[in-house]
């Protein structure tokens, strides 16, 4: 028998946001994965914030992550507890951008870096954790 | 260079599993050091005028100065960085002596983990704009984005288990003489393999002990140092700071794929060696932060000790023991004596160049000594022995 992943229950997290950050929280409460890109230069940053590191601009416009893969993971393991598995899922049609996120839901076994990941939801709040399943 | 930076003074509380050390303040503990290291230097402790720290919340200049009656200080800065500037406080004290900003700088490292454990270190922290990613996806400490690393590491080099198991292994037996160390009993790699697993591919022995403690370092001129009781230890290089690619580290987790599966440390590295005009086979005794097995691997490769990838064979092999091409912590380092972010590190290589160390290497003229792989700034120093 194998092992599931587990989804934790974040109803209740509070998700701080700032001028920066808020467009990602806006777009994942409408169930869409958004990642910041640089108006002027192109390139991805993360996490979001107020310049673009390659060439200092503020401009920015928000882009579909694409296909999802792990890039890393580790499967955390509390007494009496169903393990929980947060992983870098790396998205290479947004510059490779890694977003911290949890497998949920999923069979250990099938959790393995470069696996392709499907898109999922916590609710959390009045927005969404976006969460990932195989 | 007649202002050459040495450490003429070394002093440390006992180490105490964590919350032992009550009812001792964290303020008295640190108190016992100074004056414990001005005595092993044999300078009255009033000599002090400078104090250099890292910024862990724990060293306060103002506060020092009132308790143990320093009549002034011309120097005080602390690194801004947790583990990560444990070694880089002996960079700050060389600037101070070197610039003649001061003449004798106290440095200071301690930690009391009954009133802040770091291993829950995020769970401890609000939830901010930047970092809510984390706690949404279940990452709760340092050891669970290590693993991150970790598991990037054996994917992409084949490290084995094995390999980090011998780490632990290698530092519980050096520890097996000592008796400052905490954890002393021999452990197999059986027994390693065997431990449960917290943030697969970590383990409970992958994690380092939490303790209390508190050490001290007195740092004045090379000139001076020679008048001194002990045989000075100088400060050969010494260096803090990082590359972009590393950043936040941890905190940030979108280094550069060449730099993720890294401790951002080869940076460091470069500079140290220039400045002390060696080579990493110049170096006779490696004191490497080890708050989680598989970094010290990382930072074999990052300092140049084996090639980017073969930390894994490297350590197999038995290089890194008492007697092997480099040996790694022969104090027993976090994983089995103590944790003292860093400090124990620093005593351990004066002690191995004063030629008075427990596990002694035989001749040793250089020791390197590294801060945490952490969120810039990192640092780092190599000592060289006076004779
Ligand atoms: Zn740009």
């Amino acid at each position: 028998m194998t092992e599931i992943s587990a989804r934790r229950d974040l109803s209740t997290l509070e998700i701080p946001t700032d001028a920066w950050t808020k467009p990602f929280w806006d777009a994942t409460a409408e169930g869409r994965l958004l990642l910041p890109q640089c108006g002027a230069c192109h390139t991805f940053r993360w996490p979001p914030g107020p310049f673009c590191p390659a060439c200092r601009s503020q401009h920015t416009q928000w882009q579909p992550a694409g296909q999802g893969l792990i890039y890393s993971f580790t499967i955390i393991r509390a007494k009496d507890q169903p393990p929980t598995v947060p992983a870098l899922i790396e998205f290479p049609e947004a510059g490779n951008i890694r977003l911290i996120a949890a497998i949920v839901d999923t069979s250990l076994d099938a959790i393995v870096i470069g696996a392709k990941v499907k898109q999922n939801w916590a609710k959390a709040g009045d927005t969404n954790v976006p969460v990932f399943t195989i | 260079m007649n202002q050459e930076p040495a450490i003429v003074g070394i002093g440390a509380t006992p180490y105490y599993f964590r919350g032992e050390s009550l009812p001792q303040t964290k303020h008295e503990l640190i108190g016992k050091a100074v004056i414990a290291a001005a005595d092993d230097a044999g300078l009255p402790i009033t000599a002090i005028d400078g104090i250099a720290g890292y910024a862990s919340g724990v060293i306060e200049p103002g506060q020092l100065t009132e308790m143990l009656g320093l009549p002034e200080l011309n120097f005080a800065a602390l690194i801004a960085a947790q583990g990560g500037g444990s070694a880089g406080v002996l960079d700050l004290a060389a600037l101070a002596i070197q610039t003649g900003r001061a003449h004798t700088v106290l440095c200071l490292g301690a930690c009391q983990q009954s009133t802040n454990r770091y291993g829950v270190t995020f769970a401890n922290m609000a939830a901010t704009p930047d970092n809510v990613w984390a706690s949404a996806a279940g990452l709760q400490g340092p050891g669970q984005t290590m693993a991150l690393l970790t598991r990037r590491h054996m994917h992409l080099y084949g490290t084995r288990r094995e390999a980090f198991g011998e780490i632990v292994i290698a530092s519980r037996q050096a520890a097996s003489t000592r008796p400052t160390a905490i954890r002393r009993k021999p452990l197999s790699m059986d027994e390693y393999l065997a431990a449960p697993m917290l943030s697969d591919p970590l383990c409970r022995l992958d994690f380092c002990l939490e303790t209390d403690g508190a050490l001290a370092f007195i740092v004045t001129s090379a000139e001076r140092a020679r008048d001194l009781r002990q045989k000075p230890v100088h400060i050969a290089a010494s260096a803090h700071g990082g590359a972009r690619n590393w950043g936040r580290a941890f905190f940030w987790l979108n280094m550069p794929d060449e730099d993720f599966a890294s401790t951002g440390s080869a940076h460091t590295a470069r500079r140290l060696y220039a400045q002390a005009g060696i080579t990493p086979q110049d170096i006779d005794v490696a004191l490497l932060y080890d708050h989680f097995s598989p970094l010290v691997l990382m930072q074999l490769e990052d300092y140049g000790f084996c090639p980017r990838g073969e930390g894994g064979p490297f350590v197999e092999s038995g290089a890194i023991r008492l007697g092997g091409s480099i040996p790694v912590n022969p104090h027993g380092g976090h994983l089995s004596e103590a944790y003292v972010i860093g400090m124990t590190h620093i005593r351990e290589a004066v002690e191995q160049l004063r030629g008075t160390a427990i596990n002694q290497i035989p001749n040793a003229k250089y020791a390197l000594v590294s801060g945490g792989p952490a969120p810039i700034p990192l640092s780092g120093a190599i000592l060289r022995s006076a004779a």
